[in-house]
């Protein structure tokens, strides 16, 4: 996975901590709030990575690249839902297949046009610092603060702006929201393209860090889904908590052991975490969100 | 003023509710009644754009029937659910604002809504989930009271509610009957006949009687039609 591109040192496991939330933060709104097992997921943040590679080939702006990139992934995202997903979120089945369908278009798309061959996106912000005896690339800390600041932003916005409450209502009651005057449509449709935006811009974020490929979204895909599902579908708390254990005892296993058998203990981690998840107390706010008021759409008559 | 003429809906295949028609002036009560079963609160979620319908229901003189529920909120009608239900995680004020939606002054709304129902007014910061079931339904009315509507669908607002809260809930549903359009689904004779205005008996999806509440009383049919 992307151990391969980083560099083992006890800052890479903050880093990679952040990468794991960074990658996850899009997934939060379009499978935690939105509930689409959205396969697509992984093909957002390829299109923010080759987004940014394209603007570095032809404008020579790395950082013009990372500012187009969320809009672009968001604009795609936007497309998406209006024009398939949004028939679709009663029917989960079919939105997985969909969303699954998109991403092999997408790949191929971008294979087509940038063809299969591993390419690099060069660093906005070169060089390194030392700490603690320890060489740390100026982007490697860019992208751990970006986290940090997309979370604080991420979660006051939902908590403070107009926008944030109506989508946590729709979220928790879409019937009882739009009967409220909420219109449901519009607050998924931002919801995804928000979504699709922060996979894009986690995607222009990772690109100078690893070798860009048409595969390159599928790396992230999994451990997306892992610690979204394991820090309680819906809680941003959670996400953090998730991410950064599963992160940080990924890099911090390789210490000891090869990156292959990392990742293997990392997903018998993470089945273990399903398990016992509940007991752990990080997923009180998402189990409370599912008691008892989606009940307007199931009532008797 | 609310018409509805000729309104069909049901659930899937399934239609429910046959042929409705009635009208409700602002300042008047129409009474909902029936057995469990009757396709109450199916015309409710009709009229609010829940459930796929047919016919035409008119409000002030446009067609809503097609509109999607929050065109349907925008155009004046709000609807009190049978359940009382509240969004998890956010606060009592939270739900006034969604209610309000720029519709009026945000403080001067959640401060009526205090008025209302004092027992609101001490807990705008609490969530809305840890509220008894009592004070869900004052929050429910209140949502639907503090934005002025032409029409209120209410459906059974005093059911399971001790009876010291049915004490405010009936002036606070009389108050709203005074500037509003009133369409109240009720099982409790005793709430119709406090409220008054016209009843329209369901069943089986149609209405098979209709008068004033009063008289249907004095006849001795509504115990008749209502009983279990």
């Amino acid at each position: 996975m992307i151990l391969g591109f980083l560099p083992v040192d006890s800052f890479n496991v903050i880093v990679l901590a952040a990468v794991f939330v960074l990658v996850a933060t899009g997934l939060h709104f379009t499978f935690g709030m939105l509930n689409v097992v959205n396969l697509v997921h992984g093909e957002l943040i390829l299109i923010g990575a080759y987004t940014t590679l394209q603007v570095q080939k032809t404008t020579g702006n790395v950082l013009l690249g990372m500012a187009l990139a969320p809009l672009l992934a968001g604009v795609v995202g936007l497309a998406m839902e209006r024009g398939v997903l949004r028939f679709l979120y009663e029917r989960p089945l079919d939105s997985l297949l969909a969303t699954f369908g998109l991403a092999l278009i997408i790949r191929q798309v971008v294979q087509f046009i940038f063809s299969p061959n591993p390419q690099t996106v060069r660093s906005p912000i070169g060089g390194s610092f030392l700490l603690g005896g320890f060489n740390i690339p100026w982007w490697r800390l860019v992208i751990v603060l970006v986290t940090a600041g997309l979370l604080v932003g991420v979660i006051q916005f939902l908590k403070r702006s107009r926008f944030g409450l109506q989508a946590r209502a729709t979220v928790a009651n879409p019937v009882l929201a739009e009967t409220m005057g909420i219109n449901s449509g519009a607050v998924r449709a931002g919801l995804f393209a928000l979504g699709s935006a922060i996979a894009g811009l986690a995607g222009a974020m990772l690109a100078p860090i690893s070798t860009l490929n048409p595969q390159f979204g599928l790396l992230f895909l999994v451990n997306s889904f892992l610690v979204v599902i394991i820090g309680g579908k819906g809680s941003l708390r959670g996400l953090v908590v998730a991410g950064v254990v599963l992160g940080g005892t990924l890099a911090a296993l390789q210490f000891v052991m090869s990156t292959v058998l990392a990742q293997i203990l990392i997903l018998a981690i993470a089945i273990v975490g399903v398990r016992v998840r509940p007991l752990l107390g990080i997923v009180r706010e998402a189990q409370t969100k599912t008691t008892p008021a989606a009940s307007t759409s199931a009532s008797a008559r | 003023m609310l018409e509805v003429e000729d309104l069909s809906a049901g659930y899937g295949q399934t239609t429910v509710l046959r042929g409705i028609s009635f009208t409700v002036a602002p300042g008047e009560v129409a009474c909902v009644m029936g057995r469990n079963g009757a396709g109450k609160t199916t015309l409710l979620r009709a009229l609010m754009g829940v459930l796929p319908k047919t016919g035409v229901v008119r409000l002030s003189g446009t067609d809503i029937s097609q509109r999607p529920g929050h065109r349907i909120n925008a155009a004046g009608m709000v609807w009190v659910p049978q359940e009382a239900s509240v969004f998890p995680g956010l606060t009592v004020r939270d739900h006034l604002v969604i209610a309000l939606q720029r519709r009026r002054e945000e403080e001067d709304g959640i401060a009526e809504a205090g008025e209302l129902f004092p027992a609101l007014g001490e807990r705008l910061g609490q969530e809305a989930q840890t509220l008894s079931g009592g004070e869900r339904k004052m929050l429910a009315l209140a949502q639907a009271l503090i934005v002025k509507p032409k029409v209120v669908l209410m459906d059974e607002p005093t059911e399971g509610v001790a009876p010291v809260v049915v004490e405010q809930l009936i002036p606070a549903i009389g108050a709203a009957a005074t500037e509003s359009a009133v369409v109240l689904v009720e099982q409790n004779i005793d709430t119709a006949l406090a409220l008054g205005g016209n009843a329209y008996i369901l069943e089986q999806g149609s209405i098979v009687v209709s008068g004033t509440v009063r008289d249907l009383y004095d006849r001795g049919i509504l115990e008749q039609r209502l009983a279990l």
